[in-house]
């Protein structure tokens, strides 16, 4: 066997000291070194004793920790232990006539010096420093095999093209350390970064056990949906249903984490999502099955156990719209007197006020504000009002750039007594670019946004009173993320949810709401172009769902998408708290569908359609408002609204809502540099 | 009389590093009762971890009341921990403390060391 080199031990311990994300070598680091050695000194002796080297590097590592990813020195630094050690190994070298320390002299030290961290965690785990001390003078190492490792096969319907990354690889293989080997199906398609696998696990005796829902992503993530998982879901479940029946497996080596969704059904089906089947094999009885296996087999213990629930409209949709402010952080020397100050409690409607007198470069101070997320690759810290799982304490999102958060360091949770920063973007800048990327052939500062025969509202320019209003729902456990790739179905049919890390206790609709918008993108538009005319046409289908008159003549290319809306229109009619009020629903398919302008995962065709959407649900949720409580609205008394009204009338936003909220400016919204100068319109 | 104070950092970056105060250097806060050291990522901590990031920016105190040496957590965010049965316990509030015992302040393990 080559004799190691002090420099191999370096190298190992440098490659170790990197994936924890030390970025330092303390004698840890030296001692894993020493124990990856394959048949190594250190190993061998450990072994000698009862314990296996992997047992032992994962209770260092426990017990040090992972790092996180910012870096707050330059290099690798040996710290000042690890460079005690490395002198005491070169004495013992000196007395044994070598030149260098070699892996003998290195582990002598590491337990002459007996006060760092790998030999604390050694007596921790009982063991006699004394005899391996001894051992380490005259042992002679054997060489030994490793075991070998899980294997990963990949089926047919896995697509090539795809790669899981080595660190995925890795916490799959530790999800499923039972088995010798597995089968990855397929990739489920999801809008988040997470990686969903379909996985089924082959026993040694080649038998196929039933096929799994792997999911791995960021180990926060995965922790906070296997707690939201326990508090919401796993008393609610219908028979046939996703399970989370294995703890997570979340090793402190990785800042990734994996769960299983067990799918109780008879083995042998590999399910897909519904984003999937829907873009292969159309929408074809999509309504049917929506009914009879999602809405009847969850809704007992779901949407139905709804409680009445009174709420203002910011409360719980406010958090689904770009952050009210995006700001540049400053250094906290002198704000101006007049600084806007946000600070908890909130008064929404003084607030709401301040927030519309903003302007580019205004100084802003956000006092104890909360830490939703640190994004370190953007340098973006996500603040809002609190945290938690109620909509409302996560409303009032703002962003704040410019920060060193490599230097001053936040954490999730945490309330940040004060920040000051000056205004970048509002999210009237944010929803008005938005607007813009659409190419609208209208005037984006209008009232009214012509659709064909009828005409829309200009929802850039009514929701925020949208957000103001009072709306008489009810609240019921929801999923919180309910789109098409978190539906699975089986080849007959059958159903299944996957991904609660948004489940709560939230209003009803919003899962419909979310639904709808999701099949209109998903299932509707791909059947028809991007242009403007295609959006028009679906938002005139939608308009006919609006009256509750059947979707007969829908244009063949979208008429079975369409058919699947009709069905969640049948399923919000029995979730409404009155049955007469379909604002109560049409308030939030307007914000989900406000909010979808702004997803770059949206076709341009979907998008369009979803601004033209916001916009009819504005007009609807006005027009309700109108009515008194007793009648039933019909849009036939609408001019604006029946087909075949006369054309469009382009009023101008002077005549309506003061403030700046009618302020568009839409000809440099991000680049207006620091000048002071007031935007009045220019229109 | 004069007051020492010899702490090593037991894990992290600094691992084996020593930090020594005195009364003498004017080092800590002393009055009447109590010699006090701060330990936190403020610059201007007594002992400044600045290079571990789940130390608060005043995390812990540690002072001497004439008698023995006090441990105490300033509503640090990640905590202050005592080694206890193999566990890490979390300190609240003030506890006793002796030298060679190991404490633990956000992700850095430290101890006092016995002098004479």
């Amino acid at each position: 066997m080559p004799a190691i080199t002090l420099r191999d031990i370096l190298i190992n311990a440098r490659q170790e000291t990197v994936q924890m994300r030390h970025f330092y070598i303390g004698v840890e680091h030296l001692f894993i070194a020493l124990l990856q050695i394959q048949g190594g000194l250190a190993g061998s002796i450990l072994q000698s004793q009862g314990l296996t080297p992997d047992y032992v590097i994962e209770a260092i590592r426990r017990k040090a920790g992972r790092g996180t990813p910012q870096r707050l020195w330059v290099g690798i630094p040996y710290t000042p232990r690890a460079e005690l050690v490395l002198d005491i190994a070169k004495e013992f070298a000196l007395e044994t006539g070598h030149e260098e320390a070699g892996e003998r002299e290195l582990l002598r030290a590491i337990l002459e010096e007996g006060d760092n961290l790998a030999t604390r965690t050694l007596r921790m785990l009982g063991t006699d420093l004394e005899s391996l001390a001894q051992a380490a003078r005259v042992y002679t190492s054997t060489t030994e095999a490793q075991p070998p490792d899980l294997a990963v096969i990949f089926g047919a319907n896995f697509d090539r093209a795809e790669t899981i990354e080595r660190e995925h690889l890795f916490i799959l293989r530790r999800m499923f350390a039972s088995y010798p080997s597995i089968r990855v199906e397929r990739r489920l398609t999801g809008f988040r970064k997470a990686l969903i696998l379909v996985v089924t696990p082959i026993q040694a005796d080649e038998r196929e056990a039933a096929s799994v829902v792997a999911k791995i992503d960021l180990a926060d993530n995965i922790l906070d949906e296997v707690q939201r998982y326990e508090q919401h879901v796993k008393s609610a479940l219908p028979l046939q249903a996703a399970r989370l029946e294995d703890p997570p497996t979340a090793p402190e080596v990785s800042e990734l984490a994996g769960i299983k969704y067990t799918l109780v059904a008879s083995s042998g089906i590999t399910p897909e999502d519904l984003r999937t089947r829907v873009r292969d094999r159309g929408a074809d009885g999509l309504g049917r099955l929506l009914k009879q296996e999602l809405y009847i087999r969850f809704c007992k213990n779901w949407w139905h156990q709804n409680r009445l629930f009174r709420f203002q409209v910011w409360m719980e949709y406010d958090w689904l719209l770009p952050p009210i402010l995006t700001l540049d952080a400053v250094e906290e020397a002198e704000p101006p007197a007049n600084a806007c100050i946000l600070h908890i409690p909130f008064n929404r409607a003084r607030v709401k006020t301040r927030l519309k007198e903003l302007e580019f470069g205004d100084t802003v101070i956000l006092e104890n504000f909360v830490v939703q997320r640190v994004d370190y690759q953007a340098n973006v810290l996500k603040l809002a009002i609190g945290y938690g799982d109620e909509a409302d304490k996560r409303a009032y999102k703002v962003e704040v750039r410019g920060l060193n958060l490599s230097k001053d360091h936040f954490y999730r949770g945490e309330v940040i007594e004060r920040l000051v920063g000056r205004v970048w973007k509002t999210r009237h800048d944010v929803l008005v670019e938005a607007a813009l990327a659409l190419h609208p052939d209208f005037d984006l500062r209008s009232r009214w946004i012509p659709t064909g025969k009828s005409r829309v509202l200009n929802p850039l320019l009514i929701y925020d009173d949208l957000l103001d209003r009072h709306i008489n729902g009810s609240q019921s456990k929801i999923h919180g993320d309910l789109h098409l790739g978190n539906v699975l179905i089986g080849p007959s049919g059958s159903m299944w949810l996957i991904d609660f890390g948004h489940t709560r206790d939230g209003h009803t609709l919003f899962d419909w709401a979310t639904f709808e918008v999701s099949l209109l993108g998903d299932a509707v538009m791909p059947g028809l172009d991007e242009s403007w005319e295609s959006a028009r046409l679906v938002l005139q289908h939608i308009l006919f769902l609006n009256t509750r008159t059947p979707v007969k003549s829908a244009d063949s290319r979208i008429s079975a998408a369409m058919e699947a809306v009709e069905a969640v229109r049948d399923i919000v009619e029995e979730c409404l708290t009155d049955e007469t009020r379909w604002d109560e629903y049409y308030i939030a398919l307007g914000l989900c569908a406000l909010r979808a302008i702004t997803w770059d995962t949206m076709s341009l065709g979907g998008r369009r359609l979803m601004f033209l959407l916001a916009g009819l649900m504005a007009l609807e949720v006005n027009h309700a408002a109108l009515v008194p409580d007793t009648l039933t609205p019909s849009p036939d008394e609408d001019v604006a609204l029946s087909p075949g009204a006369s054309t469009p009338k382009t009023d101008v936003i002077d005549d309506m809502t003061p403030g700046s909220q009618g302020r568009l400016d839409i000809d440099s919204p991000r680049h207006r540099g620091f000048n002071q100068q007031s935007n009045e319109p220019d229109l | 009389m004069i007051l020492r104070l010899e702490i090593t950092l037991m894990s992290g970056v600094d691992d084996g590093l020593h930090f020594n105060h005195s009364t003498e250097n004017g080092d800590g806060q002393l009055d009447d009762q109590r010699w006090t050291i701060s330990i936190g990522r403020r610059e201007d901590s007594d002992i400044c971890l600045r290079h571990d990031i789940y130390v608060s920016r005043q995390h812990a105190l540690i002072y001497w009341d004439g008698h023995r040496w006090w441990l105490q957590d300033c509503n640090s965010t990640n905590g202050t921990f005592i080694e206890s049965r193999g566990a890490d316990e979390r300190v609240s509030g003030t506890i006793p403390i002796n030298p060679g015992e190991l404490f633990r302040v956000g992700r850095t393990w430290m101890r006092i060391e016995p002098t004479e």
